[in-house]
C-alpha cells in the first residue's frame, strides 16, 4: 500500500497508537516516518517539541494554500503558522481554527473531551466517570469469564488480547 | 490513592514528585505572540494576584548566566527559560519547593517539588496556588479542550505530574527500555534524566503522563502512582538479587571508596559513582542518609558551584573542590 502521508511510496511502517483506549493507524513510508519523529519506535516521540506537534498536520498542511489570509484577529496568527510553528498563537486561535486543528490534537491525544478541573466561571468540574487501568482490566476479566461461560470462546478470545495488551505484555 | 505509610521504602527509589501545570490568561496572546513589555505586563498581573503567598520574585533579566542556569540545574525551571530572561520572571517559595515561570512556553508554569513519592500533596499545592489565580485573572479555557495552552500538546488539564527514579538495578538487567514501551501503552512516558546529549547519567529516570486531555488529573495521578509502585516493587526485586552478586558489591564499594578519596571529581562522574553509594546506602550497606547524597549531587553541579564562589572557578577547580565537598561530606 502507499504512505497515507506522501501518497508516493510504499508504505513499510506500521503506526499503531493507542490513546485513552482509542487505537489510531497509519501506514507511513520510511521518509515521512522519520520526519513524523518515529526514528526509532523505541523512543519516545512525542516530547513536547513543536516541531513534532506540526508534523502531526501532515496531508492537512497540503490542502490549506490559501490559509495565509486567512488570519486570527486577535493576534494575526494564521493556520499556516501553527502549522509551521506547531505552536498556536492565542486563545481565539484555538476558536477560530477549532476545526482544522481538532484531527491534529486527537491525533495526540485521543478522541477526548476535557476531563477534570475547570475554572469557577465555567462552573462545575466536569467528571467523566474514569476507571484506572486495574478497574478496566478488572471489567474485561468479567466479560471473559461472561464469555467462557456463554460458550463464546471466540470473544473470549479477543478479551484475553485486549487485557494482555492493557497490562502492557506483548 | 494510596497513602504510603511505607514512604521510606518507596524513598530509597523514589527520588522526587514534580507536578507541573500549564496555564495561560485568556486576554493575552500566548507568549511566543508578546514583545517584552508585553511579557511583563503578563508577568506582573500574575504576580500581583499571589501578592499574599510570600513567594520571592525575581526579574530574570536580572540573572547572570551561571545563577540562571543554577536554578536549572536545580530543576526549578526548565533549560529554555535559563537560556533566555527576556519579558520573564520567577516566583520562588523560599524552601524552593514551589516554583512558578512567567511567560515560559505558557504564561504561567505552576511547578511543585516533593522529596520521595508525594503525588497527592504535590497536587494539592499546584490546585491551591491555581486555584489563588484563577479566582483573580480570567484563564484561557474551553469546555471542549481543557485549559489552553501555546503547544497543544499540553491542551486539557495542562497537568504534567512526574516521580524521578532511581533505576541501576533495573538498567544493569537491561530492562529500563522494555518498560518505557510498556508504560506508553498505559499513557505514561519513561526517561533517562539528568544526562546531556540524551545520555543517561546515574540511572535516574522520570516517569511522567503522556496524555493531558480526557483523564483527569486525579486518574492520571493514579494510574502514574500505581505504575510508580509497580516499578519500584520491580526495581527492589531486581536488587535484592543484585547484591548477592559479588562483582557487583565490589562495584559499590569501590564506588565509595573513589567518592571518599577522589582528588579531583567530574559532575558526570559523581552522579555515577553517587548512584551505585545510594544503592548501597538503601541496601543498608552504608549509613549515609539518602538525603545527603541528593543535596551532594545537586549542589555540586557546575553552574551552581560557580554562583557559590567569589571567583569564577576553572573546570579542574571545579573538579578539585567538588571532591574535597564531597570527601568532606562522607567523612
Amino acid at each position: 500500500m502507499l504512505c497515507q502521508n506522501c501518497k508516493k511510496n510504499e508504505a513499510t511502517t506500521h503506526i499503531k497508537r493507542v490513546i485513552n483506549g482509542e487505537a489510531t493507524e497509519s501506514h507511513l513510508c520510511s521518509s515521512c516516518a522519520q520526519n513524523s519523529g518515529y526514528r526509532d519506535l523505541f523512543d519516545d516521540f512525542s516530547f513536547n517539541l513543536p516541531g513534532i506537534f506540526s508534523s502531526f498536520f501532515g496531508d492537512t498542511a497540503l490542502a490549506l494554500g490559501e490559509s495565509r489570509l486567512d488570519r486570527c484577529e486577535k493576534c494575526g496568527c494564521c493556520f499556516d503558522d501553527i502549522i509551521k510553528t506547531g505552536i498556536v498563537g492565542c486563545a481565539d486561535c484555538y476558536e477560530k481554527f477549532y476545526n482544522k486543528l481538532l484531527p491534529s490534537i486527537q491525533r495526540i491525544h485521543g478522541k477526548a473531551k476535557h476531563s477534570g478541573k475547570v475554572p469557577p466561571v465555567h462552573g462545575e468540574e466536569i467528571t467523566v466517570k474514569e476507571k484506572t487501568v486495574e478497574e478496566k482490566i478488572a471489567d474485561l476479566e468479567a466479560d471473559m469469564q461472561k464469555a467462557v461461560a456463554e460458550q463464546n470462546f471466540e470473544r473470549a478470545a479477543i478479551i484475553r488480547d485486549e487485557i494482555k495488551k492493557m497490562k502492557g505484555e506483548n | 490513592m494510596n497513602k504510603d505509610n511505607n514512604s521510606s521504602v518507596m524513598s530509597d527509589v523514589v527520588l522526587s514528585t514534580r507536578i507541573r501545570l500549564a496555564r495561560n490568561l485568556k486576554s493575552y496572546p500566548f507568549p511566543a505572540r508578546l514583545d517584552r513589555e508585553e511579557k511583563k505586563a503578563v508577568c506582573s498581573l500574575i504576580t500581583e494576584a499571589l501578592a499574599d503567598e510570600k513567594l520571592i520574585y525575581t526579574d530574570m533579566e536580572t540573572l547572570s548566566a551561571s545563577e540562571a542556569v543554577s536554578l536549572a540545574e536545580k530543576h526549578l525551571i526548565s533549560a529554555e527559560f535559563a537560556s533566555n530572561g527576556t519579558g520573564r520572571s520567577l516566583l520562588l517559595s523560599e524552601n524552593e519547593d514551589v516554583s512558578l515561570m512567567l511567560c515560559e512556553e505558557d504564561h504561567i508554569r505552576i511547578q511543585i517539588i516533593e522529596p520521595g513519592l508525594s503525588l497527592e500533596e504535590a497536587y494539592r499545592k499546584a490546585d491551591r496556588l491555581d486555584t489563588v489565580i484563577e479566582n483573580k485573572l480570567t484563564y484561557a479555557f474551553d469546555e471542549r479542550i481543557g485549559y489552553l495552552t501555546q503547544c497543544p500538546t499540553d491542551l486539557g488539564t495542562g497537568m504534567r505530574a512526574s516521580v524521578l527514579l532511581h533505576l541501576p538495578a533495573l538498567s544493569r538487567k537491561g530492562v529500563v527500555r522494555n518498560l518505557t514501551t510498556t508504560v506508553a501503552k498505559l499513557g505514561l512516558t519513561l526517561r533517562g534524566s539528568y544526562g546531556e546529549d540524551g545520555e543517561i547519567l546515574g540511572d535516574i529516570y522520570q516517569l511522567s503522563n503522556q496524555v493531558t486531555l480526557g483523564i483527569s488529573e486525579k486518574a492520571a495521578l493514579q494510574n502514574l502512582n500505581s505504575i510508580a509502585m509497580q516499578i519500584v516493587t520491580q526495581e527492589k526485586q531486581a536488587r535484592a538479587a543484585l547484591i548477592k552478586d559479588e562483582d557487583f558489591m565490589d562495584l559499590i564499594f569501590r564506588s565509595y571508596g573513589i567518592l571518599k578519596s577522589a582528588y579531583k571529581l567530574t559532575s558526570k562522574e559523581l552522579t555515577n559513582l553517587i548512584s551505585y553509594v545510594r544503592l548501597g546506602a538503601a541496601e543498608g550497606l552504608f549509613d549515609i542518609p539518602a538525603e545527603k547524597l541528593s543535596a551532594l549531587t545537586t549542589e555540586l553541579q557546575p553552574a551552581t558551584m560557580n554562583t557559590q564562589s567569589q571567583t569564577p572557578l576553572t573546570r579542574s577547580q571545579r573538579d578539585i573542590k567538588r571532591a574535597e565537598k564531597v570527601r568532606e561530606a562522607l567523612g
